[in-house]
């Protein structure tokens, strides 16, 4: 099987947490705005769902005040917490451009219809 | 009864009566099934024969007669195969959708690797190998439009799985207002839907007397017109334009008389 991306909103990320035992796969993909950016971490703003914090590879490079769709390994953050570890960004351009609710909703209808958007083992 | 659209083994027929483009995703497209060797592939029991998808683009290789892109939307990964036309020199490019009239075709369209694209093609296989052949490949540079693609998605395996809006007993008016999706839907005619079967496209008045015939206790002489017409306090001429309807679809027949209906089942 091929390897599955579900999409997440903040309040989600303890389910795709390595701790959590009924999880196998903890890779997810977030969207969000970039909201302030330090070094080697990001926060990402999820319109009102809330703030997420983004472990960066050295090579990655993050814009702020961009709309960014995130695929990352959920993990403990250094300051406690649940954060994300970036393995890949998309650069999605003006965050007034997308409307944040259908997203929401997306995250939602993806995880009520598991038969049709990943596999129900997670 | 599923599958029961595909006895000839052609195919041919069923193709006309379902040329739906259906919305899916990866996931789907890769647990598709086929009743079947060289049947066309089913999604939810009901034929797929054309479907989009939208997914990133992780990869894209030029061969002299196709280009393969390998596609991911976060519920796996396929590949897909666009032929070149080299009659047309611009095969890649082909565009014929919606975007014709904002969007010429042109680089503007074209995906690139890890942007977002559309794809529009009937599923196939190699070997063990399930793939795409895509009749167009376009780049999508809206990210509503992914979001959105995913809710229709999740809407037509809704309206397959379960019926039409308005919940497959729709009894009166709640049927009436379910029309206009199951119209839509592109349902080949008896194989999907839940709890009862799924009509052709018709009138709100033939869907409530259809379902009154259906839910209504009857003897095996079915239900006299005026009896549904006071049933549905309907007017009489409304009545009979709506079983017109439904006996030139075939799916009641009269009995007794031409005014007496029963639900035609087999």
């Amino acid at each position: 099987m091929s390897l599955q991306t579900p999409r997440v909103l903040p309040a989600h990320l303890h389910a795709f947490h390595p701790s959590s035992s009924t999880t196998s796969k903890h890779t997810v993909r977030i969207l969000g705005t970039v909201s302030a950016l330090r070094g080697d971490t990001a926060t990402l703003t999820c319109g009102g769902s809330g703030d997420v914090t983004i472990i960066l590879k050295p090579d990655s490079h993050l814009q702020m005040g961009k709309l960014v769709e995130v695929i990352g390994k959920v993990t403990d953050l250094n300051e406690g917490g649940v954060g994300i570890r970036l393995l890949g960004v998309t650069d999605l351009g003006d965050p007034a451009d997308c409307d944040y609710k259908i997203y929401e909703q997306v995250v939602n209808a993806t995880h009520k219809l598991k038969a049709i958007f990943y596999d129900s083992n997670e | 009864m599923p599958g029961e659209m595909n006895n000839s083994p052609s195919g041919g027929k069923s193709d006309y009566n379902n040329a739906t483009l259906r919305p899916i995703t990866i996931k789907q497209a890769l647990d598709a099934t086929q009743p079947y060797p060289e049947a066309g592939y089913q999604i939810d029991s009901a034929e797929a024969a054309s479907v989009c998808f939208i997914g990133q683009v992780r990869n894209i290789s030029s061969q002299s007669t196709n280009v393969t892109y390998k596609i991911d939307d976060g519920t796996g990964e396929i590949e897909v195969k666009q032929w070149i036309d080299s009659s047309s020199g611009a095969g890649d490019s082909m565009e014929t959708d919606e975007h014709t009239n904002n969007k010429p075709s042109g680089p503007k369209s074209q995906p690139e690797v890890d942007g977002y694209a559309k794809v529009f093609g009937k599923l196939k296989s190699f070997g063990n190998k399930r793939f795409v052949g895509a009749h167009c490949v376009r780049a999508v540079k809206d990210i509503n439009e992914v979001h959105v693609h995913l809710l229709e998605a999740a809407a037509v395996h809704l309206f397959f799985t379960k019926g039409p809006v308005g919940g497959s007993q729709g009894q009166g008016a709640g049927a009436g207002g379910a029309a206009g999706d199951a119209s839509m839907g592109g349902v080949d005619d008896y194989g999907a839907g839940g709890g009862g079967r799924a009509l052709p496209a018709m009138s709100p008045v033939a869907r409530r007397v259809y379902n009154l015939l259906r839910t209504e206790p009857q003897s095996n002489e079915g239900l006299h017109a005026q009896l549904i017409a006071a049933k549905l306090s309907l007017p009489m001429p409304d009545v009979a334009r709506a079983g017109d309807e439904l006996l030139t679809a075939g799916v009641i027949f009269s009995t007794v008389d031409e005014q007496t209906w029963a639900i035609l089942e087999y």
